[in-house]
This record gives structure tokens, sequence and C-alpha cells, in this order.
């Protein structure tokens, strides 16, 4: 349904060798379809109050303002009609300035900012626009092969307004040298869609004398799809 | 027409981001038959999954696309938990309506570049058999993988495999 209408998959696969952790855990056997209407409906609705203001704040967690370049991130989430995706819950991640998450299972050895979690939410308006007050996140190395690095990347979890939406990304930084060695990046085949990912500089989304203006809008799919679509 | 962005994996820090208080109790506006799925989830040495999300979805008790819930609750009819160190997870919830009661499961991990999206049916595996949406696996002794055991206290049990023998069925 529709086919002719969709841009083709951006996705990665499942199974990517040069991401070690993609081996055991990419099934082998082909994805079976579901019928359009099995998947059709509004989905979950985030209700009022779910979302409290100052969620999407993330320079506010501890007594004072945290270590690291501050920034406004601001952007849209449209589906691939162009249409805003609206009321929707959009929740982030991210490592602190100096590249250490505040999480138990990070055992890299920077330090962690008491006034800085790395965690905030928040719904999308009538226009489909977020957005959030945090700090520039430090790149960090991991274990997936020698000498490698994560590019600085902020984690963007979309729920949209149909299960059919449900999307988790993550934004990096246009012109980080990381990209071109990392291989969850690069795990999407076409370069064009990758390139989506970045952020784009736009100081005057910022906060004059206190914070740079990024800009990052993300494209789920059609709520087409979905005849309740609501 | 915008191309839509692409998916990248949820990595191992998600945990405090994205959990939810109470995310495993799913509630709904109407009362309903209350069951408990127990999954657990194995990667291709056999190994626990320990560090996933599973996300679920369903019809309402009254066979109805679960509607808006009031307050700061959690959405009607939706669940999140993570993973345990067995790779276990647990979901509390209603006996979905519908034919044939099913619950939506969407796995989300570190080594996942995307969601891996399954059913966990909640019947014995000829009504199973019988649901249209299944068409094109029904006679394929895969069907089994997305079919949960009851056990004691309305409790079902379900393994998931990500890869290799008795790999569950995922859909496109």
């Amino acid at each position: 349904m529709n086919d002719m209408a969709r841009p083709s998959d951006p996705d990665p696969p499942y199974l990517y060798s040069d991401y070690g952790s993609t081996r055991l855990r990419a099934p082998l056997q082909p994805m079976v379809a579901l019928p359009a209407l099995a998947q059709a409906g509004a989905g979950p609705q985030i209700p009022e109050g779910f979302v409290r203001g100052g969620d999407n704040d993330l320079t506010r967690a501890g007594k004072a303002t945290p270590l690291g370049e501050m920034m406004v991130l601001t952007g849209r989430i449209l589906d691939v009609d162009g249409r805003p995706v609206r009321r929707s819950l959009v929740e982030i991640w991210q490592a602190n300035a100096s590249g250490r998450y505040d999480h138990p299972g990070d055992t890299h050895d920077a330090p962690l900012d008491p006034n800085f979690h790395g965690i905030g939410r928040t719904l999308t308006d009538e226009e489909g626009r977020y957005r959030f007050l945090t700090i520039r996140p430090g790149a960090y190395p991991w274990k997936n092969h020698a000498f490698a690095w994560r590019p600085q990347h902020i984690h963007f979890s979309l729920l949209g307004n149909a299960p059919v939406q449900r999307l988790i990304t993550q934004m990096y930084f246009p012109g980080d040298p990381l990209l071109a060695l990392d291989p969850v990046y690069l795990s999407i085949p076409d370069a064009r869609a990758r390139e989506t990912l970045l952020c784009r500089l736009a100081p005057r989304t910022g906060i004059e004398g206190v914070a740079l203006g990024y800009e990052f809008d993300i494209v789920l799919a059609g709520a087409s799809a979905t005849p309740l679509g609501i | 027409m915008a191309e839509r962005s692409p998916s990248q994996t949820i990595g191992p820090f998600f945990h405090e981001a994205m959990r939810w208080a109470r995310g495993g109790d799913v509630t709904f506006a109407e009362p309903g038959e209350k069951v408990v799925l127990a999954g657990r989830i194995v990667d291709g040495a056999g190994a626990p999954v320990a560090d996933a999300m599973v996300e679920t979805w369903q019809l309402a008790p009254d066979g109805g696309e679960p509607g808006m819930a009031t307050g700061s609750m959690r959405p009607h009819g939706f669940g999140r938990v993570e993973t345990d160190a067995d790779g276990r997870f647990r979901i509390a919830t209603s006996l979905p309506g519908g034919a044939v009661p099913h619950i939506d499961v969407a796995i989300f991990a570190r080594g996942l570049l995307k969601p891996l999206r399954t059913r966990a049916y909640l019947a014995p595996i000829e009504r199973v058999r019988d649901d249209p949406a299944l068409a094109t696996i029904a006679a394929s002794p895969r069907l089994a993988t997305l079919v949960a055991r009851p056990g004691a206290g309305r409790e079902w049990a379900w393994e998931v495999r990500l890869q290799g023998e008795g790999e569950t069925v995922f859909f496109a």
C-alpha cells in the first residue's frame, strides 16, 4: 500500500558487521510483512500533564550551570508529506560536555557533571515544533574497534502520532571529523540520508550571549498509512 | 515530499531517559482480565539481551483502540520496560480484545540499528493460525515463535530469539 508514493527505506540494515554488536543481534531470517491494516490506528496518546514545564531544559538539573557550550536546540517534526506531527512526545538523552553519560554502565574515565544529567522530554506544538536547552555533548571512546570514538551526538526518541511513525535516532553535528569513521553513522547506506541527521548552526535561534542556536528537523513516516490518522 | 529520517541504535545508555514510572503496568479506561506477559530476549549465541528496551501496544479489553488517559498518567494501552541482567521483562496488562488476542512488541537495543517488531499472541496456536494478518506464515513452523505459553497466575511466558535456531518471526 502506498509503495509508489513512499520514498526508499533510509534505515540501516540489521546486520552491519563494522558495528560489532549487530553480529549476534541481527535476525538472519527475512522479515515477514504484516498487512497495513494490522498496523493501523492512532497509537498511544500522551496525556496532558505527562510532560512538565522545564522538562525541556537540561541545564537546570543541579544548583549551578553545567559545564560546556550551552545550546538551544529547536526543530520541527514532520511526516513525509510535510505535515506537522503535533502534540507528540520527544525524548532526548546525551553525554555531558566531557563525553560521559550519567549512567551506571558508562565506564569512560571522564568526569561526571553534578549539574547535568543529560535527559529531557517535551511535546511538539501545533506546528510540530520542539525546543530544548542543553549543552553540546562531548565525543567519547567505545570498544567497537581500536581507537574508536563516537562523534558528538544527541539521542532522539519520537513517539509520533501513530505506531508506524515511532523512531529512535541520533543527531550529529556538521563538520565532525569522527563521522567519517563512525560505523553507527556509516551504517545508513545512503550518504544523503545520513546527512539528514546533522543539525545546522542557526545562531539567531540561540540566546544572545548565552547559548548557541542549532536546528534539527526530523521526518517521520506518513500517517497516511493510518486510516484513523488524527 | 521529504525523505524520512533514518533510524539509529538506542545504544546502551538510554535507561534513565526512557524509564517511565510504572512503565510496565499498562492501563486502560475500562476494566479487563489481568494478565502478565513474562518475556525473555536472547541473542544468536543464546546469551540474554540485558540492555534492551521493550515497548508494547495492544487493543483495549473491549477490542477498541485505547483512548486518551487523563491526568499525568501514562498513555493507555502502552507499555515500556527494560530487560534485566537475564534478558527478562514483564508487562502487566489486561487481556487484549479483538479476534485473536495479541500484544504488539517493539524491541530496541544496542546492536539493533532499527527496532525489531514482533507479536506475542495470548491464545492457543490453532487460533493464532486463523489470524488473517498472519496468512503468509500460517503454515510455517516459525509461527510458534509468536505464541506465548499460559502459566500460573495468568502469566504468559514468551521467549524472543533474535537470531539463529528458533529465530522469532519479526515484521517488516
